[in-house]
């Protein structure tokens, strides 16, 4: 095996050390950090399907993530066992998300940003007038996690698994000939329909997938906050996730997380210390921009393949 | 060739399957917690959030400064403990406030959470603080936190939104309104402003023509105005939630010539500062019923409007006299604890407090934590030097959250919402 | 409904809508011409109008307002293109990104500047006074809101279709690089189009003080706003912004008489049909 794939292979197990090693040297405020970026991750990640295969840019994905945060939440208050509550959850994102599939599975490009960001603010809408199912504005208290994840540092250690486990199974996809369709999409969408394959069909899957995640990390905040209300379905959250994608690199698999770390550690970590902290936001969006216009990840990848003279792999 | 390959494979993959069984295996045991709630000896530390901001940035500044004015005024310290706050932001977002409250608790370790304003960030971190056993001190005006959702590790220093409202519903009918429009914000905060007017105008006798609700942050109100205006009846009730709402509100209500026809009377937080301050002359004569009144004669009140103006250059908000009486109940209650902040010990020590004057008059706290004080029918005047403030007309004392029904009676009917607004 | 309260409903929507048209007219021409979706028009909007406020409380003057407000949402918008926007010319994504990062400075720093209190603007007294019209008395402002709205569509018309300038930018937007070759100096024009967007904003939101408030947050507010207007318009067409925007207004104002409840979502359901039926908008070109 060659020396970059045992330096992969290295890296992976030191990364899997440290996420581990965490709450034993970390301060359980700074865990449920990681925690909370473990879930921007993932939504990020749902983002980046569709953004980085098949270049759909959706602004309204804290929608279908809010769909199954509310599935969970509404459940819990009302008593359902955690199978119930998960089911109730994984309906209403696959309800929301088809909602979403066919609203734009005909569309591309700015059209596609647009509906999905009316959608979302849709969701936003609903949340806060289905006042008698949502809570409405004050939202639902008493969201309470399943025992065996109840302590801080045992959410941590699940919400880390799930994310790794969506990010096999995104990487799984990514490879298997679904994503060769959505790359494909990208490419040439007359040329895909002229090889035989229905675009519309292929788009429809992909924002259901797509919305699978996105769902997953709904869940997973819901049980975090102990808490559920309209914001996590606001546009800002939607559009946080587009600018987390964007600075970690469209297309790559760790992107998510790169990007998810600085927003994070910028929303929460910044702000107690800097009240300007949304400038530094900006400017460090700037500053990517201009000088990683491919992302962090994206960027190092292309430092990678110029170092060791190999063509910049996409999700690698 | 193949095999090779799939050796290397292999090789690699169970070295990360090695990885994972150790981390499965360090995951069974618990890391130290981080817990916090110690005495310090002679110091407390205490938390504040408030949103300085956002959208509502202008009431959390302004809460901050209030509460910082009453720890200034007081060397720091509530009789002989000296009080440190660690501030925090929380953007107006429950998911913000919440982790801010973490961060409070489990990195800087206070000993009680005050605030957030907003109600659904309010919850967010009473629930989370409760949880954890801390005390918190809130002042928002979310009815339940006091009634159906009470937490003996929650006490409010404030009124419940619907509970400065139930005297302003008696007058109404009292001073020979029989019909009324409501204008309320569509959300828990109007629907239980509304609940508390309408509620106590009914029961007098008085007959509402239209419940007029427009959401949060409405840009354009003159449809809203219009329909008011149509209904044409005696008095109009806006229960606004202050700020750019009620400026644009009012913007319109003067725009079409309403004025000078029909009566308004306003909430809490119509006319407060923030608003004054914006709209200017045309407020004059504006009656309101609230408990902050910056213009009422007394030493306290006035002493407090002069040092803040000093300072900030700004007669003081109901935010900035709120945040300060969130303040002011907890000294008391550390005298009265000697300085320690155990749980529900402290907030009984804080529901023991009486106060024969405050900012907001004289004041107890009932057995669901909530205060029980007067409610003040105020009016829009202009001071000496030209800016514009609020004077008491009448004083109504004692009123109690749970209106006149008395608290059992109260609790049997759902909270107020949309669908049930007291009628 | 009567007629009297149908045309005060319908002046709530061409008021609201004539605002909308000023801000969505600077958006869609960026767009047009530079296709740069430009998410730091709320932000010019909200410093303008910020500007604009201070201004007039400190001189007195509403037209000395509009000036300082336009003109410093063009400072910064012909700092944010020359500086920044001009080293990712032609990358959608990245041009995005970067107004993003543009918004959220200049947002922020609106907060430090002006602070959080929600401001409007003095209006000159001629022109808060009402005016009867029939049954009903409407504020004068409104009024002249739509006027302004009418004078700035009909100068942007005849610059666009009789000018020499409106000419070369029809030709920039048409084909960039026959342009080129013809002698115009295209980076130029656009910088100059992006700092007349970005002034346009501005002086939305100076204008937009007198009717409405500024505080956190209205950046993003009106940004909605406007992406449905150049939407249901179509993104790049005058003429569609000041039909989306009338449209938008008029939907806004009647689906809050007669169905309260929606009246959130109903600017979203003009915009949902269009793109069912016409993608591209209303007047716009379908990008290939």
């Amino acid at each position: 095996m060659s020396a970059a794939r045992w330096a992969g292979v290295a890296a992976l197990a030191a990364g899997i050390a440290a996420v581990v090693a965490a709450p034993y040297v970390l301060p359980s405020y700074t865990v449920s950090l990681l925690t909370l970026m473990f879930i921007a991750a993932l939504l990020a990640s749902s983002v980046n399907l569709l953004a980085g295969l098949a270049g759909l840019v959706s602004i309204g994905h804290a929608g279908i993530a809010a769909a199954g945060a509310y599935g969970v939440a509404w459940a819990t208050v009302h008593g359902l066992g955690l199978p119930a509550a998960l089911g109730v959850a994984a309906a209403l994102t696959l309800a929301v998300s088809v909602v979403y599939a066919l609203t734009t599975m005909r569309t591309s490009g700015i059209v596609f940003l647009m509906i999905t960001l009316a959608l979302g603010i849709t969701v936003f809408g609903l949340a806060l007038k289905l006042s008698s199912v949502t809570g409405g504005q004050n939202g639902l208290t008493g969201v309470r996690r399943p025992g065996m994840v109840g302590e801080w540092w045992q959410y941590y250690f699940f919400t880390a698994a799930v994310y790794g486990a969506c990010l096999l199974v995104l990487a799984a996809l990514s490879r298997s000939p679904f994503g060769l369709m959505l790359r494909g999409i990208r490419e040439s969408q007359t040329r895909m329909t002229s090889l035989g394959y229905s675009v519309t069909a292929v788009k429809f899957a992909a924002v259901v997938v797509s919305g699978a995640f996105a769902g997953c990390a709904g869940v997973l905040l819901a049980w975090n906050s102990e808490f559920m209300s309209p914001s996590v379905a606001s546009f800002s959250r939607s559009a946080l996730a587009v600018v987390i994608v964007i600075v970690g690199g469209t297309g790559t698999l760790l992107g998510p997380l790169v990007g998810a770390g600085i927003v994070v550690a910028a929303e929460y970590w910044l702000s107690s210390y800097v009240e300007r902290w949304q400038t530094v936001l900006g400017a460090v969006l700037i500053l990517v921009v201009l000088f990683a216009p491919r992302g962090i990840v994206g960027g190092l990848e292309g430092l990678a393949g110029q170092l060791t003279h190999r063509p910049r792999k996409e999700w690698s | 060739m193949i095999s090779r390959r799939w050796k290397r494979r292999r090789r690699a993959v169970r070295l990360v399957l090695v990885v994972l069984a150790i981390a499965l295996a360090a995951s069974a045991c618990a890391p130290d917690e981080d817990t916090g709630g110690g005495e310090t000896g002679g110091t407390v530390k205490l938390g504040f959030i408030s949103p300085v901001t956002g959208f509502v940035a202008a009431l959390g500044t302004d809460m901050r400064r209030g509460w910082e004015m009453y720890w200034q005024q007081n060397g720091g310290k509530a009789g002989d403990v000296t009080v440190q706050t660690v501030f925090e932001d929380d953007t107006g977002d429950p998911e913000v406030a919440l982790t801010k409250a973490r961060r409070l608790v489990e990195q800087e370790q206070v000993q009680l959470v005050a605030g957030p304003i907003l109600a659904n960030t309010a919850y967010a971190v009473a629930g989370y603080v409760a949880g954890k056993g801390l005390p918190t001190v809130q002042m928002t005006g979310a009815d339940d936190l006091t009634q159906r959702k009470f937490d003996p590790l929650v006490l409010r220093v404030g009124y419940t939104s619907s509970q400065s409202n139930f005297p302003a519903g008696q007058w109404a009918y009292e001073q020979g309104h029989k019909t009324a429009v409501t204008i309320c914000p569509d959300y828990a905060f109007g629907w239980e402003s509304c609940g508390g007017f309408v509620s106590a105008f009914v029961k007098a006798g008085g007959k509402i023509q239209k419940q007029v609700w427009h959401p949060l942050g409405t840009q354009d109100f003159s449809t809203y105005v219009a329909q008011a205006r149509q209904a044409n009846p005696d008095v109009v009730f806006i229960g606004s939630a202050g700020g750019p709402d009620a400026i644009l509100f009012y913007k319109s209500w003067t725009g079409f010539g309403l004025k000078d026809k029909i009566p308004l009377v306003g909430n809490c937080c119509f006319a407060d500062q923030v608003f004054l301050r914006e709209v200017g002359e045309e407020a004059l004569d504006l009656q309101s019923f609230t408990y902050w009144s910056e213009g009422r004669e007394s030493a306290v009140v006035q002493d407090f409007v002069k040092a803040y103006e000093q300072q900030h250059k700004e007669i003081p908000s109901l935010y900035a006299a709120g945040a300060y009486m969130m303040a002011q109940v907890i000294a008391e209650a550390l005298k009265k604890t000697g300085g320690k902040i155990e749980g529900a010990d402290f907030i009984n020590a804080a529901r023991q407090v009486s106060l024969s004057d405050s900012l907001y008059g004289a004041l107890t706290f009932d057995d669901t934590n909530n205060v029980v004080g007067p409610v003040y029918l105020t009016r829009v005047e202009r001071r000496d030097d030209g800016t514009l403030w609020s004077v008491v007309e009448k004083t109504f004392p004692q009123v109690s959250q749970f209106g006149t029904e008395g608290k059992d009676a109260f609790l049997k009917h759902p909270v107020f919402s949309r669908d049930y607004t007291g009628q | 409904m009567t007629l009297d309260e149908l045309l005060l409903q319908a002046l709530n929507g061409l008021s609201f809508g004539a605002l909308l048209f000023v801000l969505a007219s600077g958006f869609t021409l960026v767009f047009g011409l530079m296709h740069i979706v430009n998410l730091a028009h709320g932000a010019f909007y909200l410093v303008g109008g910020y500007v604009g406020i201070v201004t007039a409380t400190a001189t007195g003057s509403f037209l000395a307002a509009i000036v300082a407000g336009a003109a410093t949402a063009a400072v910064i918008g012909l700092a944010s293109e020359r500086l920044l926007l001009r080293r990712v010319r032609g990358k959608e994504l990245p041009e995005v990104l970067l107004t993003v990062g543009i918004a959220l400075v200049v947002a922020d720093a609106c907060l430090a500047a002006f602070g959080g209190n929600p401001r409007s603007i003095p209006v000159p007294s001629v022109l808060s006074k009402s005016v009867q019209i029939g049954d009903i008395t409407y504020p004068t402002y409104r009024l002249f809101v739509i006027s302004l709205a009418v004078a700035l569509g009909a100068l942007l018309y005849v610059v666009q279709h009789r000018t020499r300038l409106g000419a070369m930018i029809r030709a920039g937007v048409d084909d960039r690089e026959i342009a080129e070759s013809l002698g115009i100096n295209v980076p130029r024009v656009f910088t100059a189009m992006f700092v007349f967007g970005a002034a346009l904003a501005g002086l939305a939101g100076v204008v937009a003080a007198g009717l409405l408030t500024l505080r956190p947050g209205a950046d993003i507010d009106v940004l909605l706003f406007a992406l449905v207007v150049v939407v249901v318009g179509g993104l790049g067409s005058l003429e569609g912004a000041a039909v989306g925007s009338a449209l938008i207004g008029l939907v806004d104002a009647f689906s809050k008489v007669w169905v309260p409840e929606f009246s959130y979502f109903a600017v979203f359901a003009p915009m949902a049909i269009v793109l069912m039926f016409r993608p591209a908008g209303l007047f716009g070109r379908s990008r290939t």
